[in-house]
Formats: C-alpha cells, sequence, structure tokens
C-alpha cells in the first residue's frame, strides 16, 4: 500500500483566492491561478484547495495547475456548483492558494479504495496518515473531502476521530452520488477514497454548523436499525412513516423521493446537545425499510423535520454569525463554505442569497470558497468546537480562518 | 410456628405494609393520571394529524413553488437569450449567441439547429449543444434522411414536444433514441422562407422533463430566432444593395468630374478665346474709329452729305463695338479672376447720386422718375466703388430701357444678416418668368419688343453678375409681365 504522506513547516499566513468561468479548462485553471496569486503578493505558496464543477476535465486542471505553480500540497473536490465571492458557479473553478504562518504546521493524506475496507478502518487509516510528523505538535483543525458512496458513513468520523481525538474539530464535505465528481490531492484524480489536510501549531478558526429545520408532528423511535438503515419505526416498517405524513403509496413515494429527501428529512434528538441533527432518505427498500445517508442509531428519537426558504436562509445567516464570534477584532483570511444540495434544491431561484448573507455578515471582502456537498460533518455545537464531530445532512458550514 | 418465626412474620408484615401501601398509592395515582396521559396522548396524536395536513400542503406548495421558479428561470434565460440574438446582424453570431448556460436555466442540456440549404438541397448544421461531433453527425444524417418530414414539420409551423403531439413527426420514442434524450421539444424556424429550418432541445434527465410551459418557451425562442434571422438577412440585403449603390455614385462622381474638369478647360479656353479676341479686336477698330474721326474733320477734305452720314454711322458703330469689346474684357477678367476688386467701405447713397447725376438727362428725356429710398444704416457696403458704379449704372440704364415715359425706378435698400440688399424696381414691361434666370447669360435678349427696338450688347447683366459674385454677393430678378421688374443684390455690409 502505497503511502500519501507530506509534513510542511511553513513562514507566513495569508490566502489568496482566484475564480474563473473560463470555457476552456486550461485556461480555467491558469486564470484562477494566477489570480490568487496576485492575491499573496509574491508569498511562498505552501498549500492550495481547488474546487471545480463536474464537467471540467479534472486532469487537466491539476496539469495546468501544476504547470503554474510547480507540485504542491493539492486538496479539493469537484461537485455540481461550487461557491466563490462571486455567488454560486454552475461551471467554474476556485483555487486558494495559502501561504502559513511561521509557526503553522500542516499534513494532508488520503485514504483510497474505501468500498473495500470497513468505513471506521478506513476512516482509521486516514487519521492515521494525517497524523504523521504533527504527533508532538499541538493539533488543532482537520480539513476532510470525501466521495466514498459506503454504508456506515458515519463511522468514517468515529475511525478519524478513534486517532485524532474524540473530541477533535473535523470539518468535512461529502460528495457522493455523482458519478463525474472527484477529489484533487496533489497530483491524482481519486474516487471512492477520501482526503484531508490536518492543521497543527498557531490556527485561530471559527465554524459555525446550521440547518434551519424545524421539527414536525410527534416525537418516535427507530425500534430496529443498522447502520445507515433504518427497518422499523415504533414497530412497523420505517415507511410508514412516510405513507402516513403524505398519505402515498411505496411506488410513488419512490417517485418523490428526491423531493422528500430534500425538503422533509428526518431529525434525530442528540440529547445531551438538544439539536436535530437531520438525516435524508436516499432510498425505499423493499421491506419498507429506509436507507438514509448517515447513520440513525436504533433507539433514537426521531421526527419529521419541515423547513422554508426564510429558515433556510436565516440558518445561513447565524452559521455565519457563529462563526464570527469570539474572534474579536481579528482579521478573517478565509472563509470556507460546506452548503448542501439539497438546500440549493431548496432555496432554487434564491439559492444565491445564502451566499450573499453570509458576506453579508463576514464581510465582502473576505476571501471566500466552497462547495455543494451531499453530507457535512462538523461538531454538532459549533460554539464548542471541542465537541465530537457528527455527519450531517442539509446543512450548510461556515469555517473561519483568522489572524 | 415458633415465636421467631412469628416476630419475622410480624417483621415482613411490617416492611412490607408501607410498600404496598406505596404500591396501592402508585397505583391509585396511576389511575387518577391515566385521563391527563390520554389527553396529552390525544393531543399529539392530534398534533401529528395537523402535522400531515400541514406537509401534505407544504409539498404542493413546494411543487408549485419549483414550477413557477422553473418558468421564471426559463423566461429570464429567454429573456436574456432573445436580447444577445436580437443584438447582432450576422447569422453565424446568432447561432453562436446560443450558450449552454442559458440552456442549463431552461432545464435542458442538449440542442441543436438546422438550416435548409436549397443551393445543395439538405439541411445544414448551425449549431449544437451537449452533442459529441460522432452525435451531431449521425443527427444531421438522420435529418436528412428524412428531409420530406422535416421539411413538411416546418412548413407546418407546429411546435412539438414529447408532452404534445410528436409522433405526427416520426415518433418520440425514435427521436429519443436519435437525439440521445428523454424528453424534447422541437420548433421550427422561418416556415414561410426558402432558408427556413428547425431548432430542437431536449434533457436526459428524468428529474426536468420537459412540459407545455417549456414548449411555450421554445417556441417563443424560435420565433425570436427567425425574426434576428430574418433582420441578419435583411441587413446583409441592405448592406449588399448599399456597397452597390456606393459603387455606382463613385463611378459616377468621377466621371462627373472628369466633365467637369473638361467643361473647366472648355469654359477657360473660352474666355482666353474672347479675351483674346477682343484685344485683337480694339486695334482694328480704334484704327477705324480714328480715320472715321479723321475724316468727319473735313481736314482731308469736304465730304458730301451722303459720306458725311455714313461716317458718322461707321463712328458710333464703332463706338458701340468697342463698348461691347470692353465689357467682353471685363467679363472675361472677372471671371479668370485677373481683376481684383479693392475693397472699400462705400455709401451706397453716393454711388446712386452719381449715376443718378450721369444719367439724368436721359431721365428727363425718357420722363422717367428715379427715385433713391435707400435706408440710412443700410448704405454703406465694403465694396470696388467703381465695380459697384457700374452696376447701378448698368441696372438703371436696363430699367430706363424698359420702362415707358412718366415710368418710375425706386433703389431702394435693407440690411439682411451682415448684408445690404439693393433692389432697383421700374414699372416697365416685366420680365417673361422663364427668362429671369437666363437673363444673366452672355448675348441673352428676352424676346419682346423693346429689345428687337432697342440695341444692346447681351453682356451688360452678365458683366453685372460677375461684379457682385466677385464680391461674395448674389443677384436675382423678380418680374411679372405688366407690372415691372425688380433686380435685387447683395453685398457685404460695412462694419
Amino acid at each position: 500500500m502505497t503511502l500519501y504522506l507530506k509534513a510542511f513547516i511553513i513562514p507566513n499566513m495569508q490566502a489568496g483566492i482566484g475564480v474563473s468561468t473560463a470555457q476552456d479548462h486550461i485556461k480555467a485553471a491558469r486564470e484562477a491561478v494566477a489570480k490568487a496569486r496576485r492575491d499573496l503578493n509574491g508569498k511562498d505558496i505552501k498549500f492550495a484547495f481547488v474546487f471545480s464543477t463536474e464537467g471540467f476535465c479534472h486532469s487537466l486542471v491539476l496539469e495546468a495547475i501544476t504547470d503554474s505553480i510547480g507540485p504542491l500540497a493539492l486538496l479539493g473536490a469537484s461537485s455540481k456548483a461550487i461557491i466563490s465571492n462571486q455567488g454560486i458557479l454552475k461551471e467554474g473553478i476556485a483555487v486558494i492558494l495559502f501561504a502559513l504562518a511561521e509557526n503553522t504546521y500542516f499534513n494532508t493524506a488520503c485514504v483510497k479504495d474505501i468500498s473495500a475496507k470497513t468505513t471506521l478502518s478506513a476512516g482509521e487509516e486516514l487519521g492515521e496518515r494525517l497524523l504523521y510528523g504533527c504527533k508532538n505538535v499541538r493539533r488543532n483543525l482537520s480539513v476532510i473531502f470525501s466521495n466514498a458512496d459506503a454504508d456506515y458513513s458515519s463511522n468514517f468520523i468515529n475511525g478519524l476521530q478513534e486517532r485524532l481525538g474524540r473530541s477533535f474539530p473535523l470539518v468535512g464535505a461529502s460528495i457522493v452520488g455523482h458519478q463525474e465528481s472527484c477529489l484533487y490531492f496533489g497530483a491524482e484524480i481519486l474516487h471512492n477514497a477520501a482526503c484531508g489536510i490536518l492543521w497543527g501549531g498557531k490556527l485561530n478558526f471559527n465554524l459555525g454548523i446550521e440547518h434551519g429545520w424545524q421539527p414536525l408532528g410527534k416525537p418516535r423511535y427507530v425500534t430496529r436499525s443498522q447502520g445507515d438503515i433504518v427497518n422499523e419505526i415504533d414497530g412497523a416498517p420505517a415507511v410508514n412513516l412516510y405513507k402516513e405524513y403524505f398519505a402515498k403509496e411505496i411506488p410513488e413515494l419512490k417517485k418523490e423521493l428526491k423531493r422528500l429527501s430534500v425538503f422533509y428529512p428526518l431529525g434525530m434528538l442528540i440529547s445531551e446537545k438538544k439539536e436535530y441533527l437531520l438525516r435524508s432518505v436516499v432510498s425505499i427498500l423493499d421491506d419498507g425499510s429506509l436507507a438514509f445517508r448517515g447513520e440513525v442509531p436504533q433507539g433514537s428519537s426521531i421526527r419529521l423535520m419541515i423547513s422554508s426558504k426564510e429558515a433556510c436562509l436565516e440558518s445561513a445567516s447565524n452559521a455565519a454569525r457563529t462563526a464570527l464570534k469570539n474572534i474579536g477584532g481579528a482579521k478573517i483570511k478565509f472563509a470556507l463554505v460546506f452548503s448542501s444540495l439539497s438546500r440549493n434544491i431548496l432555496l432554487g431561484r434564491q439559492a444565491a442569497q445564502e451566499i450573499r448573507l453570509i458576506q453579508d455578515i463576514l464581510g465582502k471582502d473576505v476571501p471566500l470558497a466552497g462547495i455543494y456537498t451531499s453530507a457535512e460533518e462538523a461538531p454538532l455545537n459549533s460554539i464548542n468546537y471541542l465537541g465530537k464531530t457528527y455527519f450531517h445532512n442539509n446543512s450548510i458550514a461556515v469555517l473561519t480562518i483568522t489572524d | 410456628m415458633s415465636h421467631l418465626d412469628k416476630i419475622l412474620l410480624l417483621v415482613y408484615i411490617l416492611t412490607t405494609l408501607p410498600l404496598a401501601a406505596f404500591l396501592i398509592y402508585k397505583i391509585y395515582y396511576l389511575r387518577q393520571l391515566q385521563p391527563k396521559f390520554d389527553s396529552v396522548k390525544k393531543s399529539l396524536d392530534d398534533m401529528d394529524e395537523q402535522a400531515k395536513l400541514i406537509v401534505r400542503t407544504d409539498i404542493e406548495l413546494n411543487k408549485i413553488q419549483e414550477a413557477l421558479d422553473k418558468k421564471i428561470t426559463g423566461l429570464y434565460a429567454l429573456q436574456r437569450l432573445s436580447r444577445i440574438i436580437s443584438m447582432t446582424l450576422e447569422e453565424d453570431q446568432i447561432f453562436k449567441r446560443i450558450q449552454p448556460e442559458y440552456l442549463d436555466d431552461l432545464g435542458l442540456e442538449k440542442g441543436c439547429g438546422f438550416l435548409w440549404d436549397e443551393q445543395n438541397k439538405q439541411f445544414a448544421l448551425r449549431f449544437s449543444l451537449g452533442y459529441t461531433d460522432a452525435e451531431i453527425k449521425a443527427i444531421q444524417t438522420f435529418i436528412n434522411n428524412s428531409q420530406r418530414q422535416c421539411l413538411d414539420f416546418i412548413i407546418n409551423d407546429k411546435t412539438l414536444s414529447s408532452v404534445s403531439g410528436v409522433n405526427d413527426l416520426i415518433g418520440a420514442q425514435q427521436l429519443n433514441t436519435i437525439f440521445k434524450v428523454i424528453s424534447f421539444i422541437i420548433s421550427p424556424l422561418l416556415p414561410q422562407q426558402n432558408n427556413r429550418g428547425l431548432i430542437f432541445f431536449g434533457t436526459q434527465n428524468p428529474e426536468t422533463v420537459v412540459t407545455e410551459g417549456d414548449e411555450e418557451l421554445i417556441k417563443i425562442l424560435a420565433t425570436q430566432l427567425g425574426q434576428a434571422l430574418e433582420n441578419a438577412r435583411l441587413f446583409e440585403k441592405t448592406w449588399r444593395a448599399q456597397q452597390e449603390l456606393e459603387k455606382k455614385v463613385t463611378a459616377r462622381t468621377r466621371e462627373l468630374t472628369v466633365a467637369l474638369e473638361e467643361v473647366k478647360k472648355i469654359s477657360d479656353r473660352k474666355t482666353n478665346f474672347v479675351s483674346s479676341v477682343s484685344h485683337e479686336l480694339r486695334t482694328p477698330l480704334t484704327s477705324i474709329k480714328g480715320y472715321a474721326a479723321i475724316l468727319l474733320t473735313g481736314k482731308l477734305g469736304d465730304l458730301p452729305k451722303d459720306v458725311r452720314e455714313r461716317l458718322e454711322k461707321i463712328n458710333r458703330h464703332s463706338d458701340e463695338l468697342v463698348h461691347m469689346v470692353n465689357e467682353l474684357l471685363d467679363i472675361s477678367r472677372i471671371e479668370s479672376g485677373k481683376v481684383a476688386m479693392r475693397a472699400e467701405i462705400c455709401d451706397l447713397k453716393e454711388i446712386a447720386a452719381k449715376a443718378e447725376d450721369l444719367l439724368s438727362g436721359q431721365l428727363k428725356e425718357r420722363k422717367l422718375y428715379l427715385n433713391s429710398e435707400l435706408a440710412q444704416g443700410a448704405n454703406l457696403v465694403l465694396a470696388d466703388r467703381t465695380q459697384i458704379e457700374r452696376v447701378f449704372i448698368n441696372l438703371i440704364s436696363n430699367a430706363m430701357k424698359f420702362t415707358p415715359a412718366q415710368g418710375k425706378i425706386t433703389i431702394a435698400s435693407r440690411k439682411t444678416d451682415k448684408m445690404i440688399q439693393t433692389d432697383v424696381s421700374d414699372t416697365g414691361c416685366g420680365i417673361p418668368e422663364e427668362a429671369q434666370e437666363p437673363i444673366f447669360e452672355e448675348f441673352f435678349r428676352v424676346d419682346n419688343n423693346i429689345n428687337q427696338e432697342v440695341k444692346g450688347t447681351g453682356l451688360g447683366l452678365t458683366l453685372v453678375k460677375h461684379i457682385i459674385e466677385a464680391h461674395g454677393g448674389k443677384i436675382w430678378v423678380k418680374s411679372k409681365i405688366g407690372f415691372g421688374a425688380t433686380f435685387s443684390f447683395t453685398l457685404p455690409a460695412a462694419g
């Protein structure tokens, strides 16, 4: 097995962002790099995030970036749409170049072929690799990207936290269910994999994560479940919940599954946090079980959740406000946004408003980039970032890195 | 039962009694709570039923909202597309401006357009989006193999889609396979034109299948495209016509320039000829006049009466000929620019008075009245005094010639802009309208009784015109037969 490990010591901290929508993919990548470099004013580039839309020829993009700035520790992903200071781009590329502070350390790593492993072991493997070279420094934060469509997806986080620490803050984006999506890692294009960066030393950050869905109807209990599959709710086949609420039979529900998944996920009450963790339905199984994106433990108290465009937008503002808390007068160097594709669907024509609201709160001049996700990973209570990291659906995560 | 057993039984009873009492109390309490519990449970169930109603309404509202959003996005895309295609007048550019982003906003991924090439009798591809080269080639082959159906479809001018009667054309399933979509819209372009065509848009995404609303949007787009194409063709036609016209104008201008040069040469030649001939004529004329004068003095002997009369005629005619030759010379000099006008401030009143004085004998003889009404403030001009005197004498003489006895000649002036306009009016016989312009041409004489009786060189007014124009002024005449004539000329005002 090949190890994908690198460790660096970096003298300065600065982020430069470049976005391009040029139709020529090589030109787009070069343009984005050139713009990002201009922001860095000649500082030494050590690390890059790359986000692109699915239609891009990813190998050409990586080649063009490497040609422009040389071999580099690079992480990123492609998705249906990307987020930047210019709003939501359905076709485009964003390159964020970093020159970090002298006493900030980082390491990047990846794990491949996840479906051939247990998700727990894949998580542990990535955690172990991320720790390489950073075991003796104060570890701050890890940002993870994954595109493996595996069962027990929550276990991946458990595996990671087994190695990085139970209360170690992880922020992640899962991009699954799209054939054209990929991960960028160094000079490689990855599928069925996960990659991440571990920051250590001096790094100040804040995180806000919200969803904006509210519980509706009476609480119910998961009486039988296994990982991401819920077999029974209140002793009846899980699908009955949706059948009852929507007065539709299974074939109709299957037809409208995408809508149900986006608009009416289940909310799982995390008792000690008093927050609902959302779970979107991925499929209805023949035995009436429901497959969710993320684990639903047996015995969980669940409720049907509902949202509106207004509540969804308000939650984006709240996430940004939380990401701004406790930073004092420190300048935000960079903001990373992971927003669920479900939110994009729910907001429809107002989707760009979500990003504008975040910009209004963080500041229009703050370099901002991100990606649309199928699931998000972050601590539940974002104010206390030392909490356990959870697997989220339909949420928006705003990570700010400050001076 | 032993004593110990009794004690133990008593202890047991004493310890279990409170427990039993507690249990009895608990059961009694729970029974009391049961109605409350049932009430809470009922409330929860009621709340759940209400929640069901809410989500069912909400899902319907979301569907409506989605449809509305889709329509609004489609309309925006159509509006932007219409604007961008109407901004070009090049046929190729019109199709190039249909970009994938617009298709995306319309909820479609694939599109193509063909125009009928009358010359080659086949459909030519004009744009393609979302297809590989091989795919679009196969589609073009299919379109050309189905030319008859396609042309009929275009002429029928009816937009079809997977949701409305596409079987009229070929069959939805076959089109889906050929165009690699699961739903589509096909619309004719310019059905009434020779260069007609069709556009096709579709999707292979089961979540964004086309609707009747989409069909309506594509129909509007086809109309807009048709109009843009017509505009482009019209512009092309107009542009070509203009180019043709410009070529013709250039050629004609060139011809006219050559002709004008020729006319100028001829005119110069004529002026030189007149000047030379006039000079040549003056010398023999001076001799003739000189010898006639000597003979008339009688120094060479007495002359018989008949001879004297003939000699006097020779002398008089020689004078007239000299006058004519002089006028011709003056005209040719002015024409050739050899005579410079010495501009000075002249008082028209003084000039008119001098002319009146000079012509007073003739005025008295012909019983004519000359009335000078030159206004104060409209009497000072910047001109060559000698030449303007000639103008006044010529015009007054001319008026005298055609005004019967007791008639009146009036000289008036007024200021117009930076010029002084002088009018010389008479109460004479007038000038016919057709003669009012050529009257200033050399040797032109109005065909009337007076002209047949009174002699004239036919050069006086020509000379006047040349003098006035050499000063930057204009001269014209207004007249009505039987009501006299007014000759007007302008000269630059002084100061």
